[in-house]
């Protein structure tokens, strides 16, 4: 049974309570290694960092708004061939759900593992997120955390004056689902509200406690991020009436393919578009050129978006790193979440929702789906 | 307008739609010479890249031909294609491509007749359209007028 409990800050130290209650992972044996972000060059970014000493937690901040990978696809990296030992995770909610797409594409293993689920209000650009802590003296990602929460506190606007990354301003799943243990910050006062087994919590010397209503505050959070999301995606299908009006929106990609890098779906090895298919004999474009009259070049630009959104689409869990690795900023968070939408509804399937709904590429039912 | 000649690409399964277009073939029954055909092992095999490419590259319509449910050389190669072709015909729709280019058809190794009456369908509804508009593809390329 899952009980609740408050984990105590003292004197506002957040992150030094969940260094502790982070080090008792391992202290107490619970898990063997934990994946947590940890601050690095002053806390002017952040990385995930693989901790088997829990003396090497001293930087460990899984709360500041950054996130320079889904770290879904470490945790992949981790327990695909099925180690014996035992892995603890801090992760997102966008890092989880990608996290079930893989372990369903069997490019993960969730058997011997221990997710942390921590609330996320949504994360700033790598580098934006840089020239943040720049301006700041002392503790930043303390600093960072203590302005998140005094926010969090009084409802107030985004604390800083640079946007959230577009993916996360509209992102609805601000809680983690599918976690061991959540970490819950939104719509708690003091502390931070641990829910989590019993069997574990003693294991960890929690005793049960009160849990805060939190509904309405996360409620309202979503209702913002639902509509900023809804809107942009209106926004797309006014815009994309014609093949020619997408292939605009795709002006200015210079086709480096570093988002099949950056997602965490795009699990494939060797990308197809980077075999020898795409690599034809010279007078193969002359005589696609002749034909046409004159041939873009290099010739894949819209096949490549549009075969990408075949391959990944039906499991796009919206983590928007697809845009923040582009570097021509095109609205990629909303292409895939928008077609992505459409996809995933005929298919009636919710991606990073459970490990029990079926991929819908990898099971076949009698009857198709009506495509429009 | 004047009526076009469209282009089709046909992706037919070795076991079933190939084995129609040639039995059409040997049949001597008569389809319109607007097609394309390529060989697949399986329906299953077709990986929606290249459906996408005979579009972006000009084709005015594509077939895939499988053999009918529960048929399939390869037990269920054709679910599977069924699947994928659903999935890329919503894709094209949101992203404003006529999704009826693309045609998935059941067609026995027997069915020389039904090959044949798809073909002369597809080619009547196509002719109904306009040409594929990425036949010009450096049109579509220079873009459209939508934005402020």
């Amino acid at each position: 049974m899952k009980i609740n409990t408050t984990l105590a800050v003292e004197a506002g130290d957040i992150l030094g309570a969940l260094r502790r209650f982070l080090a008792d992972f391992l202290e107490k044996h619970i898990v063997d290694v934990l994946l947590v972000p940890q601050e690095i060059a002053q806390g002017r970014s952040l990385v995930q960092t693989l901790v088997q000493d829990p003396a090497y937690l001293s930087r460990a901040n899984p709360l500041s708004p950054v996130m320079p990978v889904n770290s879904a696809v470490l945790v992949a990296q981790l327990t695909v061939d099925k180690p014996q030992r035992k892995v603890g995770a801090v992760l997102r909610s966008c890092e989880i759900r990608a996290l079930i797409e893989l372990a369903k594409l069997r490019q993960a293993n969730l058997e011997n593992l221990t997710i942390i689920g921590i609330d996320c209000l949504g994360t700033y650009e790598v580098a934006d997120y840089a020239r943040l802590t720049d301006e700041m003296e002392g503790e930043k990602g303390a600093r960072v955390v203590a302005e998140l929460q005094r926010r969090i506190a009084e409802d107030g606007a985004e604390p800083f004056p640079i946007p959230l990354r577009p993916a996360c301003q509209m992102c609805e799943f601000p809680t983690t689902g599918g976690a061991d243990i959540t970490l819950g910050l939104i719509g708690v006062e003091d502390g931070i509200l641990v829910t989590l087994e019993s069997e574990l919590a003693a294991k960890l010397g929690l005793t049960e406690g009160e849990a805060p209503d939190r509904e309405k505050a996360i409620a309202k959070l979503v209702e913002v991020r639902s509509g900023a999301r809804d809107r942009a995606f209106a926004e797309f299908r006014q815009q994309t009436k014609s093949i020619t009006e997408f292939a605009d929106q795709f002006a200015t990609c210079i086709g480096c393919h570093n988002y099949a890098v950056a997602c965490p779906i795009c699990f494939c090895k060797e990308c197809f578009f980077h075999t020898a298919t795409f690599e034809p004999e010279s007078e193969r474009y002359f005589r696609w050129a002749e034909r046409a009259g004159a041939l873009r070049m290099p010739t894949e630009i819209l096949l490549f978006q549009l075969t990408r959104l075949n391959h990944m689409v039906a499991s796009c869990v919206g983590c928007g790193l697809c845009e923040s690795a582009c570097p021509s900023k095109l609205p990629l968070t909303v292409i895939f979440r928008a077609v992505g939408e459409g996809v995933q509804k005929m298919l009636r399937y919710v991606p990073g929702r459970s490990l029990e709904d079926e991929l819908p590429l990898a099971t076949f039912k009698e009857e198709g789906f009506p495509v429009v | 307008m004047a009526e076009f000649e469209p282009r089709i690409i046909a992706f037919l399964c070795n076991w079933c739609a190939y084995q129609g277009a040639d039995l059409a073939g040997t049949s001597h029954l008569e389809y319109p010479p607007n097609v394309r055909i390529i060989r697949l092992m399986c329906s299953g095999a077709i990986d929606p890249v290249y459906i996408i490419n005979a579009l972006l590259t000009g084709a005015d319509g594509v077939l895939i031909g499988g053999c009918h449910l529960g048929t399939c050389h390869y037990q269920n190669g054709n679910y599977k294609a069924q699947r994928r072709v659903d999935i890329l015909r919503n894709i094209l729709h949101q992203v404003g491509f006529a999704e009826d280019r693309v045609w998935l058809r059941w067609i026995d190794a027997s069915e020389g007749q039904l090959f044949a009456s798809t073909i002369r369908e597809m080619v009547n509804e196509l002719k109904a359209k306009e040409p594929n508009p990425l036949r010009h593809p450096w049109e579509v390329w220079q873009g459209s007028n939508w934005g402020p």
